[in-house]
């Protein structure tokens, strides 16, 4: 017989995977949690500005992403689709922070050991951003991560956030300028 | 924060006339159409690199964030297997027939795309993805189509490979249900290599036969 290598579920492209996952192929849907959770980790961290509920957040997205697969049309998309999802299990948690502490604009700060790492790129332009967007108020980050990192429009940010377009746009604007500020004075 | 932060360099009078939030929607736009109001004006010119480069270093953050995540610890990894259901994916009952008139025996659909699934995977070089049941599948005797995805390794022939993978689910559902199937269509979606190598993508092949 022919002894050709098994191609393995770890080299499986997505829309394989997502596939398998949506009949109900736990191995396959284990290989897209592997694949994934660095980067629904790292995104829901910055979404949440701070690290303590990211393992929560991810870990919820994946479980509603495994009731909810068999309902995507086309597995393919499926990094796009767990992208949306943890952006809304990253909003429904600042929300319910809300609830529980009314606070303004201005949150409270997590502690320096759970902000996003900035060891190593003290000095990088990289770092400055990273600084800038943890000192900026909840909503303009929010705003500012789902526009240019999560690629949303202002329609989808207003439905996500449930807020008027209008006012999406005025937190997107000073959210723009704050950066704006702060990067060309690093400059 | 306030409303209105003044920024130097980055005001209408700056801009001549332009606003930043006028001159984002126009690079959001790929600046098109084209507003020689905006090209030819220095400042304009000046905050639109400004908001370039703003806009390359935030998708860059979240690349190095990635590349900072420590290991993905298996523990994060057994909560999530650990509270999935399998209900989600069960599907439809399939009736199977049983000796005894008192018994009433069915398979879950699940049950069946798993092995459908097994089968396809045992040819070699092949990957089934998203496989779906077509008919009345509770109702015994029903015509029922059977659709799957595959990829298939390099260097397979296509054909071939979409040939084998009907044998295979055709026997296997022939040894262990009662469905009638009159026809299964693989759709080959991809060609892979290993993803180290790079994923070569041949988009679509319709590996497309039918079994009588």
């Amino acid at each position: 017989m022919d002894a050709r290598p098994v191609p393995s579920l770890t080299d499986a492209d997505d829309r394989t995977l997502a596939g398998r996952a949506a009949d109900g192929d736990v191995r396959s849907f284990e290989v897209l949690v592997r694949r994934y959770s660095p980067l629904m980790r790292a995104y829901a961290t910055r979404v949440l500005g701070s690290n303590d509920e990211t393992d929560d957040v991810v870990q919820e997205s994946f479980i509603t992403a495994w009731q909810q697969l068999s309902t995507l049309a086309d597995p393919s998309v499926v990094k796009s689709w767990l992208m949306r999802i943890v952006s809304r299990k990253s909003i429904d948690r600042i929300r319910a922070r809300k609830l529980h502490v009314d606070i303004d604009d201005h949150e409270q700060e997590a502690p320096p050991s759970s902000t996003p790492p900035q060891i190593a790129e003290a000095h990088s332009r990289g770092a400055a951003l990273s600084r800038a967007l943890n000192d900026m108020p909840a909503e303009q980050r929010q705003c500012w991560i789902l526009k240019e990192i999560a690629g949303y429009s202002y329609d989808d940010i207003a439905r996500e956030l449930d807020l008027p377009v209008s006012t999406v746009r005025g937190v997107l604007a000073r959210a723009r300028k704050n950066l704006i500020r702060e990067m060309e004075a690093w400059r | 924060m306030t409303d209105d932060i003044e920024l130097e360099g980055f005001e209408p009078a700056d801009l001549d006339g332009h606003t930043i939030d006028e001159l984002s929607d126009y690079l959001a736009a790929g600046r098109q159409p084209v507003d020689p109001s905006i090209e030819s004006s220095p400042g304009c010119q000046i905050a639109l690199a400004a908001m370039l480069r703003l806009r390359t270093l935030s998708l860059a953050l979240l690349e190095s964030d990635v590349a900072e995540q420590p290991a993905t610890d298996e523990s994060f990894i057994a909560g999530i297997l650990n509270s999935i259901g399998f209900e989600a994916q069960a599907g439809r009952s399939i009736p199977v027939q049983h000796p005894s008139a008192q018994a009433s025996l069915t398979l879950t659909e699940g049950a069946v795309r798993g092995l459908i699934r097994a089968a396809g995977d045992t040819v070699s070089g092949v990957l089934i993805g998203r496989c779906t049941l077509q008919g009345e599948v509770g109702v015994p005797g029903e015509p029922i189509s059977v659709l799957v995805d595959a990829s298939v390794f390099w260097g397979e022939s296509i054909p071939l490979a979409a040939a084998r993978i009907r044998e295979a689910i055709y026997a296997e559902l022939l040894k262990h249900t009662e469905l009638n199937i009159v026809t299964i269509d693989v759709t080959v979606h991809d060609v892979h290599l290993s993803r180290s190598l790079g994923e070569t993508s041949v988009e679509e092949i319709e590996g497309e036969a039918r079994d009588g």
